[in-house]
């Protein structure tokens, strides 16, 4: 079969969708009205949730550590009042690494246009899937703190047993945890069965399936493959 | 938007519907899909048709459009919604084809590039299209050097496939 061949193989489905396909018009107008409704990409109305959220979090954590310096300066810096601030300032400071990473990403879901080449946007639409990684992986150095802000010297001195068997248990777990997580959230486990758990589920689009097709976009490229 | 323009946007989707319903049918299998597929793209058209910058071919600008919705729509399918439920954007009437071997062999035609990767079947329609190669590089932003290489690789390999099948 030659290449001329397969053209008018296409140029026959051609013909044939010429004579039989229909337009239905009030659909393209139902179409037509829904533009005013959805200006807002969802994802990006997504985003823009998590930074506002992300905001009034850091807004919330800096005004009680603010507020605990203050009474710290009047009154006396105890142990548990520098550890409440430490926590819940490290609590804002990568909260507010986090938000920073999510407006990068608003601004590359605004810079996605569909009327760009092929090979362009798509390019883009894929690092944005595989860069939603990062901001996961810094929110993960959090955990730690969330189980130091309300920690008390007190309960070392008066051998409370809970402290022993409870607190110092979680927080090591949650050290280890946030070690952990911030170490192997990387596209190098993008295969591994724990990250597909963590991550290919209806929220995420499959970070393992961004990451081939980053591979294919590439290879596409390539003038010799 | 004023009725003249949506008037004429009506127009060049009506010119170019065939291309919208071969591209859906390359990149979806299932019929629901299709449909979503359908109103999806013609929604992206809609949306950049303020934005149409007349330097380009009303194919290119289409052709970017239609493709780049049909390639993250099929990575996406699972979060797909369609945007007029009820209605359906293509009608196919009956039809009787006198040649039956010419309808098998574009259904086969259909079936080998819906087994391509996404971006060679994206090269390959254009080249079925009959676009040029620059006109294909510049859709799918490579090379004209690079269409040149990839379009005798797919075509070789679509030649061996219908000869696998004979005459």
């Amino acid at each position: 079969m030659e290449a001329q061949e397969l053209k008018n193989i296409w140029q026959a489905y051609d013909q044939k969708l010429e004579k039989s396909l229909a337009l239905n018009l009030q659909c393209i107008e139902a179409i037509q009205t829904q533009k005013a409704k959805r200006k807002l990409n969802p994802l990006l109305f997504l985003k823009a949730f998590a930074v506002l959220a992300g905001i009034v979090w850091v807004w919330f954590l800096g005004s009680v550590a603010f507020a605990a310096a203050v009474a710290g300066y009047h009154d006396s810096f105890t142990v548990s009042k520098l550890f409440f601030i430490v926590s819940t300032g490290m609590i804002a400071a990568i909260t507010i690494a986090a938000i920073v990473a999510y407006i990068r990403h608003m601004s590359l879901i605004w810079e996605i246009n569909s009327t760009d080449n092929v090979v362009e946007m798509q390019e883009k639409t894929t690092l944005l899937q595989l860069s939603t990684l990062k901001a996961a992986r810094v929110l993960s150095l959090q955990l730690p703190f969330y189980v130091t802000w309300f920690f008390r010297p007190e309960w070392i001195s008066g051998g409370n047993l809970l402290f022993w068997l409870v607190y110092m248990p979680v927080l090591a777990l949650f050290i280890f945890l946030s070690v952990w997580l911030y170490t192997n959230i990387s596209v190098k486990n993008i295969g591994k069965k724990w990250f597909k758990m963590l991550f290919d589920s209806a929220e995420w689009t499959s970070p393992a399936k961004a990451l081939q097709f980053l591979q294919e976009i590439e290879d596409f490229r390539k003038e010799n493959p | 938007m004023d009725t003249a323009t949506k008037q004429s946007f009506v127009k060049i989707v009506q010119q170019h519907k065939g291309i919208i319903y071969k591209i859906c049918n390359s990149y979806c299998r299932n019929r629901d899909d299709r449909e979503d597929l359908a109103q999806e793209i013609v929604f992206q058209l809609w949306k950049s048709f303020e934005g149409y910058n007349p330097e380009y071919k009303h194919s290119t600008w289409l052709y970017r459009i239609a493709l780049n919705v049909a390639i993250s729509f099929y990575r996406k399918q699972k979060n797909a919604r369609r945007l007029v439920s009820d209605e359906h954007l293509f009608e196919l009437k009956e039809y009787e084809d006198e040649n039956a071997e010419h309808s098998e062999n574009v259904g086969r035609l259909q079936q080998f590039i819906n087994e391509l990767p996404e971006l060679d079947r994206a090269l390959m329609i254009l080249y079925l299209e009959e676009k040029s190669h620059r006109e294909i590089a510049d859709i799918l932003g490579i090379s004209e050097s690079n269409v040149g290489t990839k379009v005798g690789r797919i075509k070789q390999k679509l030649k061996q496939r219908f000869s696998a099948i004979g005459p």
